[in-house]
């Protein structure tokens, strides 16, 4: 092969290559500035005032879409969510919102997630959630999610849940379906996802989970920049 | 020629990706995603995270343009096979752990799956070629007589 044949190869070689990567390189960016654009508003619905905390007021809102299931998102509510309840959301400085994004490989989030926003609209998503999260291995072999909440709650507010459960389910599902489209318009593919709000812009932040040092410092820079 | 201005471009997109995002430029505060992305990968402890989120943009922006200059090929090209080596290294970790995260190669959005892990190893082995070929080209040829 002549050099000239051989630098006529390379090139084509190359342009091949680069015509292959290109796309996914601008595919990158694409989705980044797209994400914070797909959905400036949030729809209005009593279930998602049930499962926030904090003041709307807060100049910092976060939305944390995830799944009951996923051990990524209990390793993220017993570290991360716990800490930011107590040093940002109690203090007025957030306000965070609780998205349901249960995912089809898991047999039984979605059931869960039914019985988290029953437990919302009885006002007891937190000892909900929290027992969700802390039983996950339990309930999650077993598929007994009623059970485990029960452990976890006065009598009386499981009857009431329960009947929430039983006779609302269509209202139940639809606002758990309203959270998958919004995620799905935001491009969520996996949980926890989280998305920080602050003066209107939507950013995602990383996907796996936010370690909550790294995430106090965000919000602290976010904090200063009124 | 063309493979390291091929490379020396695209690891300038990847520091203007981590430094412009959101549509707006991030000099002072670039660093704070980046670390989530990084973190994300649980390999490093977290000052060395924060210690790398601040610094690698840079150290793209400077090697891009290493590149593009094409002076000391054959240094420029070993630093970034280096890098790539290490970032690669990574992202096959995370990739066997099961860890659902992003790659943080191009922005902080972009999730780490078997496409970027075949893009980014095509890098590498350009990034190899480079380096192979600077030191071929510059290697004194002997004399015959």
């Amino acid at each position: 092969m002549t050099r000239l044949q051989r630098n006529a190869v390379l090139t084509v070689a190359l342009v091949m290559w680069l015509a292959a990567a290109l796309p996914s390189l601008i595919g990158a960016q694409v989705a980044q500035t797209k994400a914070p654009l797909a959905q400036a508003k949030t729809p209005s619905m009593d279930l998602t005032s049930m499962k926030s905390f904090g003041s709307r007021q807060a100049p910092i809102t976060i939305e944390i879409f995830s799944d009951y299931q996923c051990p990524q998102c209990r390793q993220f509510f017993m570290t991360t969510t716990q800490q930011l309840m107590d040093n940002y959301v109690a203090a007025g400085k957030v306000f965070l919102v609780h998205r349901d994004f249960p995912l089809p490989m898991h047999s039984y989030s979605h059931e869960a997630a039914r019985w988290a926003n029953a437990a919302a609209e009885a006002g007891q998503f937190e000892a909900a959630e929290r027992a969700l999260y802390n039983k996950q291995d339990d309930w999650g072999s077993t598929g007994k999610i009623e059970a485990t909440l029960a452990a976890a709650l006065a009598p009386g507010d499981m009857k009431k849940i329960h009947t929430i459960e039983t006779t609302e389910t269509p209202q139940i599902d639809a606002a758990i379906q309203r959270d998958i489209d919004l995620g799905n318009s935001r491009q969520v593919t996996g949980t926890p996802s989280i998305f920080v709000i602050h003066h209107g812009q939507i950013t995602p932040l990383p996907a796996g989970g936010v370690n909550y040092v790294l995430l106090k410092q965000y919000l602290d820079m976010l904090g200063q920049q009124r | 020629m063309l493979g390291r201005v091929a490379l020396g471009i695209i690891f300038l997109y990847a520091a203007y990706a981590k430094l412009h995002f959101d549509g707006a430029w991030h000099l002072r505060d670039y660093y704070f995603l980046f670390a989530m992305a990084i973190d994300s990968y649980r390999l490093l402890p977290l000052w060395m995270v924060e210690w790398m989120a601040r610094i690698l943009p840079w150290m793209e922006l400077a090697l891009g343009v290493w590149l593009i200059l094409g002076a000391g090929l054959r240094w420029a090209g070993a630093a970034t096979s280096a890098l790539l080596l290490v970032f690669i290294g990574a992202m096959w970790r995370a990739k066997m752990l099961g860890l659902e995260i992003n790659c943080g190669c191009f922005g902080n959005n972009e999730k780490l799956g078997t496409l970027t892990l075949l893009r980014d190893s095509s890098l590498l082995l350009l990034a190899l070629a480079v380096t192979a070929g600077a030191f071929l080209v510059r290697r004194p040829r002997r004399v015959t007589v």
